[in-house]
């Protein structure tokens, strides 16, 4: 098969979409409950809409849909329409329309099984971004209050403008914090002052806290004693288990070492599941609907498969496969977008299994691109 | 499949653990293996350090002949050992049963005895060096291999863990091997095989498998040998050197990545096939996992087939190929790469008029044509990026920055040129330059990775005037 067909774009016809006449219907969805799925149909409109606004002002898309004989017109279930790689977000700007006008550029942090490539996504909207991560925050996070104390292991936007999970933080609190204090600065590293007084006020206070972390975070504030006990009512968001930079603990395990430390009940210690690639999120329902908190629950607008490794066919429901993504938060970028990550999708409800085997790897060889990105990134 | 493969082999007599085996899925072969513990593991080391006077009391060459004579069954058509081997292969490492049999026809071809007599030769001139002392240059020295020799491979190319058994045990030393995890049939076959043929020989050898990172075994071993050899990622050996004691003697095969060039003599409207289809074959076999297997080929510009008409040609030659050596079966994580790898590819074509796509569907060759500075290459299922080259010197600068994990390079039509670039390439950390045709299976003798197979191995020792 040769990819050698190109067009040029197709010139979006009179009354097709423009991204914000997308942005303003969708912000207007997302406010509706997060804790009802949309049915199938309704999803359905609203995925092919975003696909063929996609389609129409992404040429590099365009070419690759076309490339696998497929368009607005061909489409008829958003299962059909291409899902990117998501390695392709580390060589290309998947942005829908011109990529001066964006809003924000977020870049993923680079693993070290990928050697170190950061890729981007660039973010058209933040608006949209705010309207896919509010209502998810707020209903598995603080169903039970409008308000509360962050205490962030997460850098502020101001130190990390290029991550999204900083954004997601700093949003998250204009919109729900009470106050905010930063516990790490910019690189990751604790303020080992800053977090003891943080601590000390809200013991004071006797106000619940939010405390916020990716699971590597966490873990290091646990090696390092760095973490003590939180007021009644605290609980703690736990992020990125899954691409833990150092020793990684298991999930369960790390719930457990958190409660032990905070006093957190296990019921208050939320899992998140985020990527740079995406702008919604997924979370487990121990806090809201006092859930196993194995399984995550993406937003209405996201749409979650599990695809076999070798044919991309979808699997049987609660078998594992590589997890598929499509978000109508990714309007103005590309909505679906297939990982290397491995989990079983039952009832619409994520969950993850890690990656696949992988213990040894089967040849001796290492990826060029690993290496020469090795060579260019300094340690 | 319902045979489970035990992934074990001991000296002749020697007991297993009294505990129920463990398994673990290699492809489609269950391997079992054994729930071993400490001490069981000291008591398999004495037994093998043992064995070591009786090992001292031959002649290196005696030796040889013994490891050769088995080596030589794997490739008799009509020996059960090979016909063993070739059964089990293909579900063990994935491999196709024709690329199994291209695989171990190459592996077993250095393991014969007139080989293994060549290898000591180059290794060491007057192999009696390891029977008595003899005169080298000004002095009579004499060399002596390991008290004990840790062989560690991860990885499953198949027949690696018995040449790194082979060159131990042709030094003297008791051996214990772990094999990798898709590399377990040919070492067990290999070492029942010797317990028939020599049984003295055998007790200086255990194949012995256990998941890697297994602290508590790996620390008994690394304790006790003087020697350890280790095969695998970059990850692996740094974490078996970073246990081992400061005075054990550690030889690393870490990461390496190979890469081919096409000069333009190769380049001429005759023969451009046949250098697409030599470097296709280079690409090939193992279904390019091995560490020569070149990732990314330069095609030099102003020949008479440009490079992208010789991605053309390769993308032919591979498809051509699957008729002859099929690929073989990728595993899930391999098969998840290849599609990220594919499906990034095919946005860059959509992106950039320069860039070419062309795959085999089902089968998993892939050929890339001209990505400029960047590389997308997944290491898996026969996946190789065509950049054009508009200088030939160019060559050891672009590599430069891989220096520190460059092995092959893999050649065709570089005329004239091609001995001042392999000085060139060679002082850039390149180890090899070799045509396409020798790419896949270096003699026994080869300097791997720039080392002495056996003389990284033995320990000298010299004697005066006494």
């Amino acid at each position: 098969m040769t990819l050698r067909e190109r067009t040029s774009p197709q010139k979006a016809p009179l009354g097709a979409d423009d991204l914000d006449a997308l942005v303003t219907t969708l912000q207007r969805r997302f406010t509706e409950r997060v804790d009802t799925p949309w049915g199938e149909t309704d999803f359905e409109a609203l995925a092919l809409r975003v696909f063929e606004y996609q389609f129409r002002h992404n040429a590099t898309y365009q070419g690759f849909c076309r490339g696998r004989g497929a368009s607005p017109e061909s489409v008829q279930s958003w299962r059909e329409i291409p899902a990117v790689p998501a390695t392709a977000f580390k060589h290309l700007d998947l942005v829908a329309g011109s990529p001066h006008g964006v809003e924000a550029v977020f870049h993923t942090s680079g693993t070290t099984r990928d050697g170190g490539a950061r890729g981007r996504h660039l973010v058209p909207r933040l608006s949209l971004y705010r309207a896919s991560l509010l209502p998810p925050f707020k209903a598995h996070l603080l169903p039970d209050r409008d308000r509360i104390r962050f205490v962030s292991l997460i850098p502020s936007p101001e130190e990390q403008p290029r991550s999204s999970l900083s954004h997601m933080v700093g949003m998250a609190g204009e919109a729900f914090a009470s106050e905010v204090h930063w516990g790490v600065d910019g690189s990751g590293a604790i303020l080992r002052e800053a977090l003891a007084d943080a601590f000390r006020s809200a013991n004071k206070s006797a106000e619940p806290v939010l405390l916020l972390g990716t699971a590597f975070a966490f873990v290091h504030a646990l090696d390092q004693h760095e973490l003590g006990p939180l007021p009644a009512g605290s609980r703690i968001m736990e992020t990125g288990g899954l691409k833990g930079r150092s020793r990684e603990l298991p999930a369960a395990e790390l719930r457990r070492a958190l409660s032990a430390a905070t006093g957190a009940a296990l019921d208050h210690i939320v899992s998140e599941y985020g990527m740079t690639e995406l702008l919604s999120q997924l979370y487990t329902l121990v806090l809201s609907e006092r859930d196993s908190g194995i399984e995550l629950v993406p937003p209405p607008w996201l749409r979650v498969r599990a695809l076999d490794p070798t044919t991309l066919e979808e699997v049987a429901e609660g078998s594992d496969g590589l997890l598929a993504f499509f978000d109508l938060a990714n309007a103005g970028s590309v909505s679906h977008v297939l990982t290397e990550d491995v989990g079983s999708v039952t009832r619409g409800r994520v969950r993850l299994a890690g990656r696949f085997d992988g213990a040894e790897p089967r040849g001796c060889s290492r990826t060029m691109d690993e290496l020469m990105t090795a060579a260019a990134t300094p340690q | 499949m319902s045979r489970v493969f035990d992934a074990w082999a001991l000296p002749p007599g020697f007991e297993v653990p009294e505990r129920p085996d463990l398994s673990f899925e290699a492809g489609q072969q269950t391997v079992g293996y054994l729930d071993a513990d400490p001490d069981w593991l000291h008591g398999l080391l004495d037994t093998l350090c043992d064995a070591r006077t009786r090992l001292l009391g031959r002649t290196a060459r005696d030796i040889a002949a013994a490891l050769g004579a088995v080596g030589a069954r794997f490739l008799d058509p009509g020996d059960s050992l090979r016909a063993e081997a070739l059964e089990l292969l293909p579900a063990e490492s994935g491999l196709s049963p024709q690329m199994a049999t291209v695989v171990l026809d190459g592996m077993a071809g250095d393991w014969g005895e007139e080989r293994l007599r060549v290898l000591l030769a180059a290794e060491f001139g007057d192999d009696a060096c390891l029977d008595a002392f003899v005169a080298r240059g000004w002095q009579r020295s004499m060399a002596t291999g390991p008290s004990l020799c840790l062989q560690v491979v991860s990885g499953s190319v198949p027949g690696v863990g018995v040449t790194a058994l082979i060159r131990s045990l042709l030094v003297k030393s008791p051996t214990l091997l772990k094999p990798g995890r898709g590399d377990s049939v040919l070492p067990v076959l290999f070492a029942s095989a010797l317990a028939e043929a020599d049984a003295e020989l055998a007790e200086a050898l255990a194949v012995v498998y256990w998941p890697g990172g297994s602290e508590a075994l790996e620390e008994v071993a690394l304790a006790r040998a003087d020697t350890v050899v280790a095969y695998g990622g970059d990850d692996v050996v740094r974490s078996l050197r970073d246990r081992a004691p400061v005075t054990t003697r550690f030889v690393a095969y870490h990461h390496r990545v190979s890469v081919g060039v096409v000069g333009l003599e190769g380049l001429q409207e005759a023969i451009a096939e046949q250098s697409a289809a030599a470097l296709a074959n280079a690409v090939a076999i193992f279904d390019q996992r091995g560490c020569v297997s070149p990732q990314v080929v330069y095609v030099e510009e102003g020949g008479e087939v440009s490079p992208r008409a010789f991605a053309g040609l390769l993308a032919t030659s591979l498809a051509a190929l699957e008729r002859d050596l099929p690929g073989g079966v990728l595993d899930r994580a391999e098969a998840s790469a290849l599609h990220q790898m594919r499906g990034t590819a095919e946005l860059m074509a959509a992106s950039d008029r320069g860039v070419e796509v062309q795959h085999g569907g089902d089968a998993h060759w892939t050929v890339i044509f001209d990505l400029g500075a960047t590389h997308l290459t997944a290491c898996t299922g026969r996946s190789v990026q065509v950049k054009p080259l508009s200088d030939l010197a160019r060559l050891p600068d672009l590599l430069a920055p891989m220096r520190a994990h460059l092995q092959t390079v893999g050649t065709a039509g570089l005329g004239d040129r091609a001995t001042a670039l392999a000085v060139r390439l060679g002082r850039a950390g390149v180890s090899r330059v070799v045509t396409f045709a020798e790419v896949p299976f270096p003699p026994p003798w080869w300097h791997h990775d720039g080392g002495s197979p056996l003389g990284d191995l033995v320990r000298w020792f010299d004697l005066g005037g006494v």
